[in-house]
């Protein structure tokens, strides 16, 4: 899939008041191309502030008063401070439940409390699942303000998804245990790693597992189309000892059982605080040979019952305040090119983040891609890898 | 007449150990901020902190999740022995026939996979009674289903080492009744199937995470599960202390409930 | 003897029409259980094999045939060998026990405190046990280091807490207490008098036990194993936080078919594999049953 340009050439504002109504189905900022267009660059901020998101869907989503969330941890992408400044810019509560939950979850929970109050009203998805939630008819259609500024690879052509941020695939080194930090894929194999290094989970089942093993079968010679070289070389570093059996988690992280583990770039930064509280240094290193970025889908759940409130939350991890949020945490905004332009990016802010040459012309794998690698890796995981 | 328990002695104490020895391992991970990696003579009582469990005790979180944990606890193993007691009598002294089919229904449970529980009753409740699965007290024909294998095999444990036959016969032919039989004779001897079935359906509500977290209900486990990411030191000594507090409570219970029935089973026939 | 219908007990078997009235009367007895469980346990039961019978998506074959097939049936064995291994060590450590405590009888708290802290341990899993272990004897475990400190390389010795062997002694952690409380009835249940008669009689401790006390047992023991296999067979947390040899449980797979993160499409080869976990624990229930009324024949 051809990775555009977003447009850059104009801004559609919105005749707010009066496509309101309309705009509640179709988007409180969608727009018609009859609507006046003007370039807005020096009074950017200020018309974004007044319009964006539209009064009238702040104030229904004021009237409902809470937004049911799923399965958004902490740590993960700093939506504990998305959470908090949603909270606190609008007074609306959003609970998550099932914080540590999966994708198939996050859809067992949409259909079995279907039409309940507690139903979750936004879900955050692997591209795979957002496939499946589309195929079952249950993603709501919702364009936030701001659409326009999101590049065409990170949202669905027909509104219903959007992918609010991306991360890189990273090798995270646990210095105090490792002297010298690998820093690509073929460094991985060298012997001195024996029994240190680990995946995230098993591939079928965690998504950062499986961007792993993507991001070395680029390394090896393979492709989006082509998995298999992905495949073998963990094969290859299970053979020779180096590939940990050990399951990561926040605590075998600290206790120094996983030092060298592979994982989005945006699950490092929630665990800086506690590594710090126990002596150890952290280095995030994204490899060199294989650079592969991952991004989750974000959108309204049809027919829950808080749908204003959650088109709100839509356009808060959208908005500057999101997506300044998710810049902490390690992962790139969908907004990420017109945030810079705008100048609102500092450098400290950057620290968690993968070297921007690294993210500029980013592809994502398409659909059928990943459709295609998840059948060869079910297939030959377990025979080549897992069974060993 | 003295028997040698020496043997007795020594494999408790290795399973004692076995048992403790884990958990102060765990302990001292969440207690002491240094990777053992860092770990030696100069660094051994550095560090010591109870901070995390602090926070983690005290949180609102905790205390929601946990009082919702216990109520669902009480009532399923309520709901258990209510339903099992009756049928699991009512097969040992009239209808034996029964216990196999009853036996096989007890183990499914283990096979279905929560998921599917969950997938298939909601799609039951959905055509019949949709809010069911809204309140967390839906959670207790769940618990019962899953303690199932627990408790049935406890009661049917009890039942079949009381000599059932015997005692039935000679309380019918002293003129007691069914009920009187029941009442008196029976359920005393099995009492302590009782107890082993509802400590262990207590034990499971309070530890099962699946079906809570699919049917997005806050439960202890998924308070823990929840602080995991963030604190994960914290979590485990919560998990400690409910281990302790558990047990602890269990024994005291097990041992109010024991006086009774001691008396009753050394009366050999 | 010709009485009306509705008068007397057990003459209703006179009347044929009747016949299967009667025949089914016992059976309302366990009405009530048999009504929750089919409400709460059969019909999903029903579901999945309703699902397992459908063919995976992309496939022309039911989903059963192809969960029965390479990587699918060596898990399948794998998790069975797991579950035989750890119920026969949980048997025989979890009844020994049993019998230790109800021996040390006089000690005062020592039941208590055996059977408040059994029934913890054997409902304890997932994530805390596995990292329990792991910070004990993993590669950067507590006691790894301790014995180490004296001369004992464990990762040396070729022994790694994610191994087979290690996933047996976690399991081990709740498969012995769950025996000790399932067998403590039993063992109660073992009079002191039996004891005494046959000491009295000349026989050894060991006569005892094997003329007596075990063929005594043997039904719940028989019983006891086969909750303690159906236990190891359903577990997957405890595998999957301990280690990555975890995910060759059939158990662990079914998560991936159906609460994953990555593959989608293929629930009905999730379902599938329950199924045959389901038939595999039919077929274990059979071959125990008739163990049992071998067994309980000593008893009459």
């Amino acid at each position: 899939m051809p990775m555009t340009q977003h447009k850059k050439v104009t801004k559609k504002v919105q005749i707010a008041l009066g496509l309101a109504a309309a705009g509640l189905f179709l988007g409180a900022c969608g727009s018609s191309d009859s609507a006046t267009e003007t370039s807005v660059e020096a009074t950017e901020t200020s018309v974004m502030a007044a319009d964006c998101p539209a009064a009238d869907l702040v104030d229904a989503a004021k009237a409902e008063g809470q937004v049911n969330l799923i399965t958004l941890p902490d740590t993960w992408a700093n939506y504990k401070g998305i959470l908090a400044s949603y909270r606190d810019k609008y007074g609306i509560a959003n609970p998550v439940a099932n914080p540590d939950g999966s994708s198939a979850d996050e859809l067992t929970a949409v259909e079995t409390l279907a039409g309940q109050p507690d139903m979750p009203d936004a879900v955050d998805v692997s591209p795979a699942f957002a496939q499946e939630f589309d195929a079952k008819g249950l993603w709501e259609p919702y364009e936030p303000c701001l659409w326009d500024e999101i590049p065409e690879t990170l949202k669905d052509p027909a509104g219903k998804w959007v992918a609010a941020y991306y991360g890189l695939m990273a090798i995270g080194a646990n210095t105090t245990v490792v002297t010298e930090v690998p820093t690509s894929f073929a460094a991985l194999k060298d012997p001195m790693y024996k029994g240190l290094v680990s995946l995230n989970g098993d591939p079928r089942e965690s998504g950062a597992a499986f961007a792993a093993v993507m991001a070395a079968a680029i390394a090896n010679g393979g492709s989006f189309d082509d998995i298999l070289p992905g495949i073998k070389y963990f094969a290859e570093l299970k053979k020779s000892g180096n590939l940990s059996a050990a399951d990561v988690t926040a605590a075998s992280v600290i206790s120094g059982e996983t030092p060298l583990v592979l994982d989005w770039t945006y699950n490092y930064p929630g665990m800086a605080t506690v590594l710090a509280e126990n002596g150890i240094t952290f280095q995030v290193t994204v490899p060199t040979d294989g650079v592969y970025g991952g991004y989750y889908a974000q959108g309204v759940v049809k027919n829950s019952p808080h749908q204003n409130a959650s088109k709100l939350w839509i356009n808060h991890l959208i908005s500057d305040e999101g997506a300044l949020g998710y810049i902490v945490g390690g992962a790139i905004p969908a907004r990420f090119d017109a945030l810079v332009a705008a100048g609102k990016v500092t450098p400290e802010m950057m620290t968690n983040l993968p070297d921007p040459a690294l993210t500029a012309g980013i592809k994502f794998p398409s659909a059928e891609q990943v459709a295609k690698a998840k059948e060869v890796l079910t297939a030959q995981w377990g025979p080549l890898v897992a069974d060993k | 007449m003295k028997r040698n328990n020496a043997w007795a002695k020594f494999l408790l104490l290795v399973v004692g150990a076995f048992y403790t020895l884990p958990m102060l391992a765990m302990a001292r991970f969440s207690f002491q901020k240094v990777p053992v990696i860092k770990l030696g003579w100069s660094t051994l009582l550095k560090n010591w902190t109870i901070g995390p469990m602090i926070d983690a005790v005290t949180s609102a979180r905790f205390l929601e999740a946990g009082w919702l944990s216990v109520r669902l606890a009480f009532l399923s193993v309520l709901l258990s022995l209510l339903i099992l007691v009756p049928t699991t009598v009512y097969v040992h002294v009239r209808f034996m026939r029964a216990r196999a089919f009853v036996e096989l229904l007890s183990i499914l449970p283990f096979v279905v996979p929560p998921i599917a529980l969950v997938v298939g009753i909601s799609s039951a409740m959905r055509s019949t009674i949709p809010s069911f699965l809204s309140s967390p007290f839906s959670l207790v024909p769940f618990y019962v289903v899953i303690a199932l294998p627990f408790s049935f095999r406890s009661l049917d444990v009890g039942l079949s080492s009381i000599d059932l036959k015997t005692l039935v016969e000679a309380s019918r032919s002293l003129g007691a009744g069914w009920m009187r039989t029941v009442s008196s004779v029976i359920l005393p001897n099995i009492k302590t199937g009782v107890v082993s079935a509802s400590f262990l359906t207590f034990a499971v509500v309070l530890g099962e995470f699946t079906i809570a977290s699919l049917l997005l209900k806050f439960t202890l486990p998924a308070y823990l599960a929840e602080a995991q990411g963030n604190n994960p030191q914290g979590t485990f000594t919560v998990g400690l202390l409910l281990i302790v507090v558990s047990a602890l409570l269990l024994g005291v219970m097990n041992r109010i409930t024991r006086g009774k029935s001691q008396i009753v089973s050394t009366i050999g026939i | 003897m010709n009485t009306t219908v509705w008068s007397g007990r057990g003459s209703l078997s006179e009347r044929a029409p009747l016949g299967l009235f009667v025949r089914l009367r016992p059976w309302l007895g366990i009405l009530p259980f048999a009504m929750f469980v089919g409400a709460f346990l059969l019909w999903p039961t029903f579901s999945v094999f309703r699902s397992a019978m459908q063919p995976v998506e992309g496939s022309a074959k039911p989903a059963m045939l192809e969960a029965i097939s390479g990587q699918y049936l060596s898990s399948i064995l794998f998790s069975m060998r797991m579950s035989a291994i750890t119920a026969t060590l949980g048997m025989v450590i979890g009844t020994l026990v049993a019998i230790a405590v109800v021996s040390l009888d006089r000690m005062r708290g020592l039941r208590n405190l055996m059977v408040g802290y059994s029934a913890v341990a054997a409902n304890l899993g997932g994530i805390p046990l596995a990292f329990a272990f792991v910070a004990s004897l993993g590669m950067q475990g507590l006691y790894t280091k301790m014995l180490s400190a004296i001369g004992i390389d464990l990762t040396d010795m070729g022994f790694k807490i994610s191994d087979f062997s290690g996933i047996v002694i976690v399991y081990l952690y709740f498969q012995i207490p769950l025996m000790t409380l399932v067998m403590l009835p039993a063992v109660d249940g073992l009079k002191s008098t039996l004891r005494e008669a046959a000491s009295n009689l000349g026989a050894t401790s060991r006569q005892y036990w094997k003329n007596i006390g075990i063929p005594l047992l043997t039904p719940s023991l028989l019983g006891g194993f086969l909750l303690l296999f159906a236990n190891a067979f359903s577990a997957y947390a405890t595998a999957y936080a301990l280690s990555s040899r975890g995910s060759q449980l059939v158990s662990v797979q079914i998560r991936f078919y159906l609460q994953g993160n990555t593959i989608t499409g293929k629930s009905n080869l999730g379902y599938a594999l329950a199924a045959w976990m389901i038939i595999v624990m039919v077929v274990a229930m059979s071959g125990y049953l008739g163990l049992r009324r071998v067994s309980e024949r000593w008893r009459r």
